[in-house]
């Protein structure tokens, strides 16, 4: 309570440490960053939800494409604004962690990329995914025949079932073949 | 508790820091209070606390360090036991890893698949399909080879059982164990497949393998999350939009390259080879065994390519045509898992389609060689033959053939008495109701040949796996290690790149492999049925008797004659002589006895021909079982002897044949007793002694169903109804066995002796031709086919050995079959002997004991008879004997069953009987015994005749003795009939 750099009790890092892949001195290292989000007003009170656009100001998530999915997916709110507490910003962290399994992080990819919330990834999910990889821009984007062409050959490859969406299965499927999904799918403070 | 602690030291003296302390520490000793050998020391240490909480801040900082001591050693304390539960669950972690590697041991291979790894789901499958195996192996060889331990009878085979309900000393239930058996393999490989199936399920949806996820991998995965640096991400991201347009652009020349219309066309064109090459696979199957056959027929011996053909071009098949579906599938331009989904759906086609159609063509076979025998006149004689040595074995085998051939000889025999029933047909106008008989047992000789058509089958089947594994060996070596060797060590000195591009590396299907364990099963499965055990008896004998046969055909007719001569001076010689001739003529009377029950003929034949190779002179026996089976087979070996005889028999045969095989229901029963004969045959083989233990058993296991030769009149009878049943056994054996034997003996040797043209046995030919030139020989010729006939019953009864003395011509009355089997009689031996006959014979020489039941033996001797000239004197005889005989039933060897015709149509005449039965009568008493086993056949089918020829007197008499009144009446009925008969036949054959 003394000091300012630490203001997390004892047990409760211990009982984050069970809760998630991150060390110790990581749990620290993102308290740290996320009281820094706080304001004065704020750090009095546990549990602060911090809005989704100061968290983004984060740079390891200032320049992903898919930031604001991944404060949707990690947020706990009931407002679904993408706002986080402390904890959600830890299973944040704890997915993207190096620890963390590859059925943990194509789980998280998924609802990620899941964009309607509806547990499959449809050719709208698809479409918006691509397009948050190219950008907006029209010089990157692709033209609607592209974009039907990916999606069509991504279906194929993928859509096992044939349902014209992709699964969780099937998606988890395709991720495990991936020699770098686990590799690239991590965020480190 | 420590860092909590901290801050405070470093902070003020504050009341609250205190308080905060003082819990601090009481919850400390809260925890350290569970640590029972510490409490007096925190008493203690509560009162400081109580102190320092009234005194100053310089002695609350004092206690404070105390306490913060107090504090480490309890968390030392705490992290402990914490430290203990942590440790224990790290040796429970270790002890589950050391025993999870322990289990590894004990699992087969697991360490080896581990490294394997790449295609370790190969090798798992291969595992799981091995212990499947290894159960089923155990099932079948704890409850079904154990408790017997007879391999050599090859106890595995569905041949092997009978109506016996129990085999072996012990009375264990060995036909209820092997079908249990059969119901619990099939029970656990169902439950085991079930259970996997529902296992892997779940999983088979996204089991796909070797795919390529190009366009997922280049959206899913494309984003590096790591990436913190805007610039970075910029360039990333562009990246990443270069990577999707180029994979879109790739894809799009793709289809570009291949208009719809094209590719549409290049697939159907793909699908039409598929279905060429898979017809065209289909049809070389059957040509291949169709050639097979052919070549079976056309030769004596088979070279060794041209045995395992078959095996080898189905092998090659299985080998070549998924590689050439792979090059087909290239046309067609799918996704790689779509053409590898194909392959596999085309693959497993193939390979069922291979499988089914290889055992609907082998059936074929089977069906065709059973069938294709009553065809051929030269096979007439040859079948007749078959059926005299038939009736011989009967006697001994009959037991043993019988469970082991009963089941294939069913279906063989069903399928030669469809054929003999047509034959019948076509050869029955020649000479009335004996054809039918002939035509019947030129089936059973072949059925005979094909054995039992399961194990056959089995042995085809498991000559495709043994040459399949060897071909998969051969591929891996050639294809597989040479090619690696090649393309690792000359990849150097060639101009192109070996390892990457034209014969690049083996590389090893999974898929591919898999289906071939799966289709290697299916064939083990199929073994399980079909060749439980490699029947080694069946095929030992069978290779004997070809062998035999070829020998033994050129030297068959010499034989006979010296035959004939030394049987007037050795019963033993006459014996071994009656029994090739008798082989041919008991399975010519099988044949056309079972050509009312097609099955029972077949598989009767075959048996018979074994067992008469025993009773007969051993090695004679032998090579007449061995000529029988290639007569089957190859006709002309066996049949060539027989031949000569043969025109006659068949016109004999002919006519008589008709009716019998309308008769054709009687069949099962004749069945079995042929399967008893085929067992015989392998104990006749080592010794007559053996022969005998055999014949015991057999005699056992006709009992229950009835004895043998009872059965298979029993059969007739039934199927018949009204015809007769002629049943011709062979006393050969019967004689070796009991006393019989003894009486037996001489007259097979007057039998032989009196017929030098006797030789060919064929039952027609012997009884013919003892009639004809020596009716004292022809008597006897013809008995001893009955009374190996007889014997056989007796035999089979155990004993009860009614026959009917009456000579051949007596036996088979009843039914349109004695009709036939007289007229059979006549055409084999009728040629030559026939003349001689007409000439010699009338006179009642001949002893024919018919021994078939007067009922039918009059319907139908006098219908056959009626025909032939001699009718009244035959009749006369034949009835005389009729009357014994249909009691008996039994007596219808097939000289007999000439014989007998008369015989039969002769009951009709009764009257003129009279005068020949009193020469018959003395033999026919000996023969009434022979009828009297097969009154004991009557008991199954009173229908059915059994026309057992005892061509010795004395047998009858012994017989008689033992059958008593039985043979009494046969030997009655006993006639010279010969004589009669060679005029009939005479007549007919002219």
């Amino acid at each position: 309570m003394g000091t300012t750099a630490s203001h997390l009790p004892k047990d409760l890092l211990s009982e984050y440490q069970e809760l998630t892949f991150l060390t110790k001195q990581e749990i620290l290292l993102a308290h740290k960053r996320f009281t820094e989000l706080l304001t004065k007003d704020e750090k009095d009170h546990q549990n602060t939800r911090v809005p989704m656009d100061r968290i983004l100001t984060l740079p390891e998530l200032k320049s992903n494409p898919f930031r604001k999915r991944i404060c949707h997916v990690f947020s706990t709110s009931e407002h679904k604004d993408g706002s986080l507490t402390f904890e959600d910003f830890l299973d944040l962290l704890s997915a993207f962690s190096d620890s963390a399994t590859l059925e943990i992080k194509s789980h998280y990819a998924f609802r990620i990329f899941d964009f309607d919330d509806d547990g499959t990834l449809d050719g709208g999910d698809l479409e918006k995914l691509v397009n948050c990889l190219t950008g907006e821009t029209d010089d990157t984007r692709l033209t609607p025949e592209e974009m039907r062409q990916l999606i069509s050959n991504i279906l194929e490859e993928s859509d096992i079932d044939k349902d014209g969406t992709v699964n969780l299965s099937e998606f988890q499927h395709v991720i495990s073949r991936s020699p770098d999904f686990v590799s690239s799918f991590k965020i480190v403070l | 508790m420590s860092t909590v602690s901290e801050p405070l030291v470093g902070s003020s003296r504050s009341l609250s820091a205190t308080k905060r302390h003082k819990s601090v520490r009481k919850n400390s000793r809260r925890i350290y209070s569970a640590y029972q050998d510490h409490e007096g020391s925190s008493d203690d240490e509560d009162k400081d606390d109580e102190r320092v909480d009234s005194n100053d801040p310089e002695e609350m900082f004092q206690n404070i360090q105390h306490a913060r001591e107090i504090v480490l050693k309890y968390e030392g304390r705490l992290t402990r036991t914490r430290g203990y539960q942590t440790a224990g669950a790290d040796l429970l972690k270790k002890l589950s890893r050391v025993l999870y590697n322990v289990v590894v041991l004990f699992i087969p291979w697991e360490v080896r698949i581990k490294k394997i790894e790449s295609v370790a789901s190969y090798f798992i499958f291969l595992r799981w399909l091995f212990g499947i195996n290894i159960v089923l192996t155990i099932m079948t060889g704890a409850f079904i080879v154990l408790p017997e331990g007879y391999l050599q009878y090859s106890v595995l085979f569905y041949g092997y059982y009978g109506r016996v309900r129990k085999i072996g000393s012990a009375g264990y239930r060995l036909p209820l164990a092997y079908f249990l058996v059969g119901m619990a393999v099939f029970a656990y490989s169902f439950i085991i497949l079930l259970r996997k199936m529902a296992k892997n399920s779940r999983l088979s949806l996204a089991s796909a393998s070797d795919e390529n996820f190009t366009f997922c991998w280049r959206v899913f995965c494309a984003w590096d999350y790591l990436i913190g640096n805007p610039e970075a991400a910029e360039s990333k991201g562009a990246a990443i939009v270069n990577n999707i347009r180029e994979a879109i652009v790739e894809e799009q020349e793709k289809k570009k390259d291949t208009s719809l219309a094209v590719l549409i066309s290049l697939r159907i064109l793909a699908n039409i080879l598929v279905l060429l090459s898979l017809a065209g696979s289909i049809y070389i199957i059957y040509f291949v065994v169709d050639r097979s056959q052919k070549l079976e027929q056309e030769k004596p011996e088979l070279t060794l390519w041209e045995k395992n053909e078959v095996s080898v071009v189905v092998s090659l098949i299985t080998m070549i045509a998924p590689s050439a579906f792979e090059l087909v599938a290239q046309l067609e331009m799918y996704h790689p898992r779509t053409s590898l989904r194909f392959q596999l759906a085309r693959v497993l086609v193939l390979y069922l389609g291979n499988l089914y159609s290889l055992i609907i063509a082998l059936l074929d076979k089977v069906n065709s060689m059973s069938s294709a025998v009553p065809v051929n006149p030269g096979n007439w004689s040859d079948s007749s033959a078959f059926l005299a040595t038939i009736s011989q074995p009967e006697v001994d085998s009959l037991s043993t053939l019988v469970s082991d051939i009963s089941v294939s000889e069913h279906r063989n025999s069903t399928i030669a008495t469809i054929a003999t029933v047509l034959d019948v047909t076509n050869s029955g106008r020649s000479s009335a109701g004996t054809s039918n008989q002939t035509a019947l047992f030129e089936k059973n000789t072949r059925s005979q040949q094909d054995q039992c058509w399961e194990t056959y089958v089995g042995q085809e089947m498991l000559k495709l796996s043994i040459i399949d594994m060897i071909f998969t060996v051969a591929s891996i070596l050639l294809i597989d290690f040479i090619r690696g060797l090649v393309v690792r060590y000359l990849s150097d000195c060639c101009c192109w790149d070996l390892e990457s591009k034209f014969p690049e590396y083996g590389e090893f299907k999974i898929a591919e492999n898999v289906l071939h364990l799966i289709y290697n099963q299916g064939m083990i499965c199929m073994l399980i049925y079909y060749l439980q055990a490699i029947a080694r008896s069946l095929k030992f004998t069978n290779n004997q008797l070809r062998m035999q046969l070829q020998t033994e055909r050129t030297e068959d007719k010499k034989k006979v004659f010296q035959m004939a001569a030394a049987r007037l001076q050795a019963p033993e010689a006459a014996a071994d002589k009656k029994p090739d001739q008798q082989e041919s003529d008991v399975t010519s009377q099988e044949a056309s006895v079972h050509t009312p029950s097609p099955r029972r003929n077949g598989s009767v034949t075959n048996f018979q021909s074994p067992v008469r190779r025993g009773n007969s002179i051993r090695t004679i026996t032998q090579s007449a079982s061995r000529a029988d089976l290639n007569r089957g087979s190859v006709a002309g070996s066996v049949r060539s002897p027989a031949v000569t005889i043969l025109p006659k028999h068949r016109l004999e045969h002919i006519p008589n044949r008709p009716p019998p095989f309308l008769g054709g229901p009687g069949g099962t029963c004749r069945s079995k007793s042929y399967h008893h004969m085929a067992y015989n045959p392998p104990a006749r083989y080592p010794d007559n002694i053996h022969s005998d233990p055999l014949c015991r058993k057999t005699v056992r296991s006709i009992h229950p169903v009835e004895a043998a030769g009872i059965i298979t009149a029993q059969s007739y009878a039934g199927r018949r109804g009204h015809t007769t049943r002629y049943v011709i056994v062979n006393e050969h054996e019967p004689r070796k066995k009991l006393l019989r034997s003894a009486t037996r003996v001489p007259r097979h040797y007057l039998m032989e002796e009196s017929a030098e043209i006797l030789e060919l046995y064929p039952r027609n030919i012997k009884r013919y031709a003892p009639r004809n030139t020596h009716h004292q020989l022809h008597p006897h010729r013809s008995h001893p086919s009955q009374q190996h006939l007889s014997e056989e019953e007796e035999e089979e009864e155990e004993g009860k050995g009614r026959r009917r003395v009456s000579l051949g011509k007596a036996h088979r009355p009843r039914s349109l079959s004695d009709l036939h089997q007289p007229a059979h009689f006549y055409i084999g031996e009728r040629a030559e002997s026939h003349v001689s006959m007409a000439k010699d014979s009338r006179t009642a020489q001949r002893r024919y004991g018919v021994q078939e039941e007067d009922e039918e033996e009059d319907g139908e001797g006098e219908m056959d008879w009626g025909d032939l000239e001699s009718h009244s004197r035959f009749q006369a005889n034949v009835r005389g004997a009729d009357p014994l005989l249909v009691r008996t039933r039994r007596h219808i060897h097939s000289p007999g069953r000439h014989f007998q015709s008369p015989a039969r149509t002769r009951p009709m005449e009764s009257h003129v009987k009279p005068k020949t039965r009193p020469k018959l009568e003395t033999p026919l008493t000996e023969s009434d015994s022979a009828s009297l086993a097969s009154s004991s056949d009557q008991q199954n089918s009173s229908t059915d005749q059994y026309i057992q020829v005892i061509h010795n007197k004395e047998r009858y008499l012994k017989s008689e003795a033992r059958q008593g009144k039985l043979a009494k009446k046969k030997s009655k009925t006993g006639f010279d009939i010969n004589q009669s008969e060679s005029h009939d036949l005479v007549s007919s054959n002219v």
